[in-house]
């Protein structure tokens, strides 16, 4: 009698148990908004979601490094250590506006220039800028080039149209000296834009881009341009690191600008 | 101050005036190197490119592409005797672009390059081959080396006819660049001037 008791008593328990364990979850997933819980903090303000970077790649390419340390000036200053520090600083200032960006070193390493197009050529859409110091030309003045030898392989009467129609179609093969040819008509439309903005930042400077053949640029499957500085003669190297901000804001000109006519291409 | 001291401070004021002395002279001495090693690349870029002169020359006026200004070559003429088979009278102009430009402000080629060998191609090809010079003495940079392309190319078109295309070996082989940026492994275009036919000679021969 006493087992019976214990057993019927053991049974309920366990059968409470159950019930609680089973009901209670259904019944709190099955909260109407009235019994959702009044939080105590004050209602914040709606934030804004992190911007996303949209629109190209920048890939910036700070020339030379390593054992090939490009115009040497007065002091040992070396062009491969001015042009590392610019495309840092334009790196920050790019990444602020809200574009994605990507360095080709970022140390004193040496790619080839065939590793340097790589990157640019790994992006789907892409925009490549090269930074280098001349040894000549006068102090303070900025010279902004495309590659002049893809004018030969670019396609005749090429319609303007947005910049992934002018890429190769898919599956078709490129041949990778004449890579930017198809992009050589953008390439100095947006040579033209940062070359204007530099003329009025950077006094003395050209007031057209320029038209040479940079081997950097040869390769690379996107609208491509180098800027040059004069010259690694300056008595000390910080104003050649300090226009970095300017050089950033005629980059930033020139894309949208490009973006713009490719947009209006298309349509 | 003990004596010891003393003299060893005394040896070290003898020292340091004698090194001094050797420094200024050291100095000289090094300055003298340079000057004696300029006048001999002189002499040896004499006798490596002495003046061509062929059965054929006629003295024209020519117009040689030095720099004009940082970024630009402008043309400059010159009175030259030059032969009428076009290889020897593009030697002959290469040659006086890098020997005689009228300052060391208008130079764009350095001054101990060497023209090793030209050659043109029956298609219109001009195939120069200069010594290490033109890349290890030019000056990095776009601007430069575009300058010193510009000038030969610009010299060449302007006073040989017949030239459609000039590609550009160093010590014989095909290169990257010229001095680290400018692309040498295609060719430059010799027809964006139409021939001018008070400078132009007949083009027939080909190497």
């Amino acid at each position: 009698m006493l087992c019976v008791v214990r057993n019927l008593i053991f049974s309920c328990a366990f059968l409470l148990a159950f019930g609680f364990a089973v009901l209670l979850p259904a019944r709190s997933t099955h909260r109407s908004p009235q019994e959702e819980p009044q939080s105590t903090q004050q209602p914040t303000a709606p934030t804004a979601p992190p911007a996303v970077p949209t629109g190209p790649v920048i890939i910036l390419d700070p020339g030379h490094g390593g054992i090939d340390t490009g115009a040497r000036g007065a002091g040992g200053v070396a062009e491969k250590d001015i042009v590392l520090q610019v495309a840092r600083t334009v790196r920050g200032q790019l990444s602020i506006q809200g574009y994605r960006v990507v360095l080709t070193r970022k140390d004193d390493s040496n790619p080839t220039y065939d590793d340097r197009a790589a990157v640019a050529n790994a992006y789907r859409e892409a925009i490549f800028v090269s930074f280098h110091v001349a040894s000549t030309g006068a102090s303070g003045t900025v010279r902004a080039y495309y590659d002049q030898f893809s004018a030969a392989a670019a396609p005749q009467s090429m319609p303007r149209t947005t910049m992934r129609s002018l890429a190769p179609l898919a599956g078709s093969l490129v041949v990778w000296d004449q890579a930017q040819g198809p992009y050589f008509d953008q390439s100095r439309r947006l040579a033209d834009v940062i070359q204007s903005q530099l003329a009025r930042s950077f006094p003395g400077s050209p007031q057209q881009s320029t038209g040479a053949s940079v081997r950097t640029l040869r390769s690379v499957m996107a609208p491509a341009v180098a800027i040059e500085t004069s010259s690694i003669s300056v008595s000390t190297p910080d104003a050649l690191v300090g226009a970095g901000g300017l050089l950033s804001s005629a980059i930033a000109d020139g894309i949208s600008a490009l973006r713009q006519s490719s947009a209006a291409g298309a349509r | 101050m003990p004596r010891g001291l003393k003299i060893v401070l005394v040896i070290l004021a003898v020292a340091v005036v004698a090194g001094l002395l050797s420094l200024r002279t050291l100095r000289r001495r090094l300055h003298g190197l340079s000057e004696s090693r300029s006048a001999e690349e002189q002499a040896r870029h004499a006798v490596l490119a002495p003046p061509i002169s062929t059965p054929t020359d006629v003295t024209v006026t020519a117009q040689i592409f030095w720099a004009d200004g940082p970024d630009k070559v402008a043309p400059v003429e010159v009175n030259l005797p030059l032969s009428a088979d076009p290889v020897e009278r593009s030697r002959q102009l290469l040659q006086t672009l890098i020997a005689n430009p009228p300052t060391d402000g208008q130079r764009t080629l350095p001054a101990d390059t060497t023209l090793s060998a030209f050659y043109i191609l029956s298609d219109g090809t001009a195939i120069a081959d200069f010594s290490d010079a033109i890349a290890s003495e030019l000056p990095s940079g776009i601007l430069s080396e575009e300058l010193a392309v510009n000038s030969i190319a610009r010299t060449l078109e302007s006073n040989v006819a017949g030239l459609r295309r000039l590609k550009i070996l160093i010590h014989g082989q095909e290169v990257d660049t010229l001095a680290g940026n400018v692309d040498l492994t295609g060719f430059f275009d010799l027809t964006s001037i139409p021939a001018s036919p008070t400078a132009a000679a007949t083009t027939g021969a080909s190497h």
